[in-house]
């Protein structure tokens, strides 16, 4: 039987170098739904992605789309798959030799069935519009605002119709009002396109307000510890870092100076009196 | 493809082949990218090569003088220059020039590209940053490297003139024709060939170095150094290679 998910991750375990960053990393992704990748700074969460979109081969395990396994794939078949995926990076990675328009419209140039350069146009002039940048089609990325890299780097990452979106902390850096922003206009991409969306944040408000779905990351013991969206997490969860993360409470001890009793903060340094 | 699984004394190989492949592949780089790189791999690397083969030349001319005047021979400075720059001087010269701007400028524009992610997001694309990023760099610098070179070499001329003529007080129209008795087909052709191999050792160490640096700031200034340092022994070291092969060739 032909396998539903758009995306399935099973047991997929995640080294840098010889060091083990996550092990047993499994879920799936359906069509329609916003997935949350979440955890604390450090514990993997973008590593996983480039594990997802092919930059980085996993240690073990299997990354599926569609029932077919990527990385035991050919080459051909692996550029078919990718073709399927639209990302947003962290830093936006707009080419920076590139305008806008030309920017959005070199993943229009790639596809299978190329469109002709004046639909191309359109279409980047659509996407460019659905974000809010229509007016700056000819401008720079060194010449834009960081929000406004974010929103050109989605519009990019959705210009070629793509049925999973994969997207790489869209609100760091980014102050609340255009954060919130943001998460309207994935809301929204996803209601016009129907494209699942895969994203790995640590904003709350971000998760909160958007993700139906997700699975929570811990650097400590090196595997996810929670399943399901996180709106159901922050009220539901059993494991205390969750609650703590998703609730903003401070988080549980951990590692061996907990085990071994918490230790007395260090003094301050004694202020030093100013040399005459 | 940039072969991360690779140990790092065989990347290099791969990188190699890797170009080549895409040389004689369907080009998919974009033509604006590679008349926008070698317009500055040749008309903008103008003013310096300029500077440098006039002095080199000139420094040459004097050289030769102080040890040719003495035997009464002064005349024969044209033929030292003449030869000197063809063979020798305007190629390693101007390489080392351009493995100090032009191969610096591939490494910093590839590191900071790969410190942005977005050489990342061209691979999510399928496009091959070899063929998208290095070959238009090897082909300018291939293309352009030639004619630096007879460039070069008729500004070295002219700094070995200015010297003799005005210095010297050789007649200017004796010098002229010292020179052209003096060159030869084969000292220009063999010239020529070092650019060719020069501009393609620049470009592929500057790509090299920018596609493989690390990802933060100190990444792109280690690319850079690396890509000039490798860059200028490289050039040094081939000339050495040339001329045994001259020497062995008779040439």
């Amino acid at each position: 039987m032909a396998e539903q998910k758009l995306l399935t991750v099973q047991g997929l375990e995640m080294r840098f170098g010889q060091r083990l960053i996550q092990r047993e990393v499994s879920f799936s992704v359906e069509r329609g739904t916003i997935f949350a990748i979440m955890g604390g700074s450090g514990c993997g969460k973008s590593t996983l992605l480039k594990h997802l979109v092919g930059l980085l081969a996993p240690a073990a395990g299997r990354v599926a789309y569609g029932g077919v396994d990527y990385w035991a794939s050919d080459d051909a078949t692996r550029a078919k798959l990718r073709a399927g995926l639209g990302m947003l990076f962290q830093t936006a990675a707009l080419w920076s030799s590139m305008t806008l328009m030309e920017n959005i419209c070199l993943p229009l140039e790639q596809q299978r069935t190329p469109l002709d350069p004046d639909a191309r146009q359109a279409r980047a002039r659509e996407v460019l519009s659905w974000v809010g940048l229509e007016a700056f089609e000819n401008y720079y990325p060194v010449d834009l605002s960081g929000g406004m890299k974010k929103r050109a780097g989605l519009a990019r990452a959705i210009a070629a119709e793509p049925p999973l979106l994969l997207l790489d902390e869209p609100s760091a850096g980014l102050d609340p009002i255009s954060s919130l922003r943001l998460d309207d206009l994935i809301l929204d991409i996803r209601q016009r396109t129907g494209a699942a969306v895969v994203l790995v944040s640590h904003e709350l408000p971000s998760l909160l307000a958007i993700a139906d779905d997700g699975i929570f990351l811990d650097a400590d013991s090196q595997q996810p510890i929670a399943h399901g969206s996180p709106r159901h997490l922050r009220e539901h969860a059993e494991h205390p870092t969750v609650r703590a993360f998703l609730r903003r409470e401070e988080p549980p001890p951990s590692g061996p100076k907990a085990k071994a009793g918490s230790a007395p903060p260090a003094a301050p340094p004694a202020a030093t009196a100013p040399s005459s | 493809m940039r072969f991360p699984a690779l140990p790092l004394p065989l990347r290099p190989v791969a990188f190699f082949g890797n170009v080549l492949l895409s040389a004689f592949g369907a080009w998919r780089f974009r033509r604006s990218d590679f008349g926008r790189i070698a317009a500055d791999a040749s008309a903008r690397a103008v003013p310096i090569v300029t500077i440098v083969n006039v002095l080199v030349g000139a420094i040459l001319a004097f050289v030769g003088a102080v040890q040719l005047i003495k035997f009464g021979a002064g005349i024969f400075v044209a033929d030292l220059v003449g030869i000197a720059v063809a063979r020798e001087m305007a190629a390693v010269i101007t390489a080392v020039v351009m493995a100090g701007r032009t191969g610096a400028a591939f490494a910093a524009e590839l590191a900071t590209m790969q410190a942005n992610e977005e050489i990342d997001a061209l691979e999510v694309l399928g496009i091959d940053p070899v063929e998208f990023l290095v070959l238009p760099r090897v082909m300018a610098l291939v293309l352009m490297m030639p004619l630096l070179y007879v460039y070069a070499c008729a500004t070295g001329l002219i700094g070995g003139l200015l010297v003799g003529a005005g210095m010297l007080g050789l007649p200017p129209a004796a010098y002229v024709e010292r020179t052209l008795d003096a060159l030869d087909w084969s000292h220009l052709g063999l010239g020529m060939a070092k650019s060719l191999v020069f501009g393609a050792l620049i470009a592929l160490t500057g790509c090299y170095q920018g596609l493989y640096a690390e990802r933060n700031a100190a990444g792109v200034g280690q690319a850079t150094t690396r890509a000039v340092v490798t860059g200028i022994v490289g050039v040094i070291a081939l000339d050495a290679v040339f001329a045994l092969c001259a020497n062995a060739l008779g040439i």
